[in-house]
C-alpha cells in the first residue's frame, strides 16, 4: 500500500534556479539560502520517497491563455524543463509515475474533483526550482514526480478550503494504491510577494510566520483564509500559498514540524520552507457514493 | 455523509459559504497599487498576453527584435496596448489587461530580470528597489486598503479641524 510519509513546502522563485544553475550559492546574497536548505538536503537523502506529488503553478509556460485548468495532474512518462524565454534550465528531465498518477486522477474524479489530465507538457521553474532546492544538482532526479498544476494566475484561483479538501482526497487516493510506495506531497510557491504595480516588493514576514506556525498541529484555520486576505496581506502573488494547503490537507488531521527556514529576500520574494510529518494522517471519508465505493474496493 | 464545511462558521464567511461574486470582485479594487488579474482583465488582454507568449520561441524573438512594430501589427491588439508595449510601460500594460507572467516574456527578451522589470513599476530606481528588498521589503502598513487609508485620513482631518 502506498503511503504519504512527509510534506514539504518550498518557494519556487526563478532566481533560485539561476543561483543553482550558475553556482552562485557562495555569493553573500545567496549563501544564507543555501545554508537554510542544506539540512533539508541531508534529511531528504535519508528519508527519500519513491514519488513526490509536486503541487505547483505554471507561469505561462505549458499553459497560455488558451486553456486555464484549475487543477491539472500530469500522467505522462516524463517532462522536459520548459524554455521560459531564455532557454530551458540545464536540469534533468523529470520522470513521472503514470500508474500512480492515473490512479490518483481516477480516484479524484470519482471523489468529485474534476481534474484536467495532462499527458504531455514541459515543466517550468515552478516545478524544477523546488527539486533543485531539495536535491541540489544531481545527474538524474532521485525521485519520480507527479506534477499537480494549480491555476493561481487568473482569478479566481481555487479557495484555500478547496485546496485543503483536494489534499485530503489525494491522501485517500494514495492510500488505495496497492503498490508499496513512499510518497511525499510538496506544496510550492509563496511566500509573500508582489511582482506588479506600484505596491510591488511587498513582504509580510509576520503573516508568513503565522502561516508557517499554523501548518502544524491539528488546526484547520488556514483553509478558511479568503483570497482578499492573501492579496492585502501577502501581495498579489502571495496567493500561491493556497497550494501549500493541498500538501497540508494531504497530511491529515495532525502534523508536526520537523524544520523550517524563512529568509527575505530572493529577488522580489520571501523564501519560505517547511518540512512536516503526519502525526495523525487520518482524513475524512469521501463524501461521494463512487468515492466511498472505490475506497471499499481497495479494502 | 457530507462533513460539515469547516469554514462555514470560520473567522470569515467569504469562502466556504455563499459568495456574492460582485462583492468578491469589488474588494480587489480597494488594494492600493495593485491590479488583480480578473476575468475582465484576462479578456481585455487576451491578444496582448498571447503576443507576449509567442516570445517563448527563439525564432519569434528574432522577428520581434528585428522590427518590434511590424511584429506587434501581426496581433489583433489595440493601439494603446501596442504603444504601451513599445514604451515598456508595465503599469499601463497591467491596466490594459496584461499579466505579469506573460509580460515577463517581453522583459526577459530585453534581458531584464524580474527584479529589474518589477522595479520600473514602483517609481523607484533599481538600486533603491533592491535596497528596499534587502532591508526586508515593502511593509504592508498603509497599503492594505484604499478605503481604510481614506477613512484614516478623514479621521485625521476631522480631528485637526476640531
Amino acid at each position: 500500500m502506498a503511503r504519504i510519509t512527509h510534506g514539504i513546502a518550498c518557494s519556487h522563485i526563478p532566481a533560485l534556479g539561476v543561483a543553482s544553475d550558475f553556482d552562485k550559492w557562495e555569493d553573500p546574497y545567496w549563501k544564507p539560502i543555501q545554508e537554510g536548505f542544506a539540512p533539508t538536503r541531508k534529511w531528504e537523502a535519508e528519508n527519500l520517497p519513491d514519488v513526490v506529488i509536486l503541487v505547483y503553478n505554471d507561469h505561462a509556460s505549458a499553459f497560455d491563455m488558451k486553456i486555464i485548468p484549475t487543477f491539472a495532474i500530469g500522467c505522462g512518462e516524463s517532462y522536459k524543463p520548459a524554455d521560459e524565454g531564455w532557454g530551458p534550465r540545464a536540469v534533468p528531465d523529470v520522470e513521472g509515475h503514470p500508474d500512480l498518477a492515473w490512479h490518483i486522477a481516477q480516484s479524484l474524479i470519482l471523489d468529485e474533483f474534476d481534474m484536467t489530465i495532462i499527458n504531455e507538457m514541459d515543466v517550468d521553474h515552478g516545478l524544477t526550482v523546488p527539486l533543485s532546492m531539495v536535491f541540489g544538482k544531481p545527474a538524474k532526479w532521485p525521485v519520480k514526480v507527479i506534477p499537480l498544476a494549480v491555476n493561481v494566475v487568473t482569478y479566481p484561483p481555487p479557495s484555500g478550503n478547496r485546496c485543503w479538501a483536494l489534499g485530503e482526497a489525494i491522501a485517500r487516493a494514495v492510500e488505495s494504491f496497492p503498490e508499496d510506495l513512499k510518497v511525499q506531497v510538496w506544496g510550492t510557491g509563496g511566500m509573500s510577494h508582489q511582482l506588479q504595480g506600484p505596491r510591488a516588493g511587498l513582504i509580510n514576514a509576520e503573516w508568513d510566520q503565522m502561516f508557517l506556525d499554523k501548518l502544524s498541529g491539528d488546526t484547520q484555520e488556514l483553509r478558511c483564509i479568503p483570497h482578499i486576505e492573501y492579496l492585502r496581506e501577502t501581495g498579489s502573488e502571495g496567493i500561491e500559498m493556497v497550494m501549500w494547503l493541498i500538501m497540508r490537507g494531504a497530511l491529515g488531521k495532525e502534523t508536526r514540524e520537523l524544520r523550517r527556514f524563512y529568509h527575505v529576500p530572493a529577488s522580489n520574494t520571501a523564501v519560505g520552507h517547511i518540512v512536516l510529518e503526519p502525526v495523525n494522517g487520518a482524513v475524512p471519508p469521501s463524501a461521494t457514493v463512487e468515492g466511498a465505493a472505490s475506497q471499499h474496493l481497495a479494502d | 455523509m457530507t462533513d460539515k464545511n469547516p469554514c462555514e462558521n470560520g473567522p470569515d464567511q467569504k469562502i466556504g459559504g455563499p459568495i456574492d461574486i460582485h462583492a468578491y470582485l469589488g474588494e480587489f479594487d480597494d488594494i492600493p497599487g495593485t491590479r488583480v488579474y480578473t476575468a475582465k482583465r484576462a479578456r481585455q488582454g487576451y491578444h496582448l498576453n498571447q503576443f507576449a507568449m509567442s516570445l517563448m520561441k527563439a525564432e519569434n524573438r528574432e522577428r520581434w527584435k528585428a522590427d518590434e512594430r511590424a511584429y506587434l501589427d501581426l496581433w489583433p491588439m489595440t493601439e494603446d496596448q501596442k504603444l504601451a508595449v513599445l514604451a515598456r510601460d508595465y503599469n499601463r500594460l497591467l491596466d490594459l489587461g496584461g499579466n505579469i507572467y506573460f509580460l515577463a516574456k517581453v522583459f526577459s527578451t530585453d534581458g531584464l530580470s524580474f527584479l529589474q522589470a518589477v522595479s520600473t513599476m514602483t517609481g523607484m530606481s533599481v538600486e533603491d528597489y533592491q535596497a528596499m528588498m534587502i532591508a526586508g521589503g515593502r511593509s504592508p502598513e498603509g497599503v492594505r486598503s484604499i478605503k481604510a487609508n481614506r477613512d484614516a485620513e478623514g479621521a485625521a482631518v476631522t480631528k485637526e479641524s476640531r
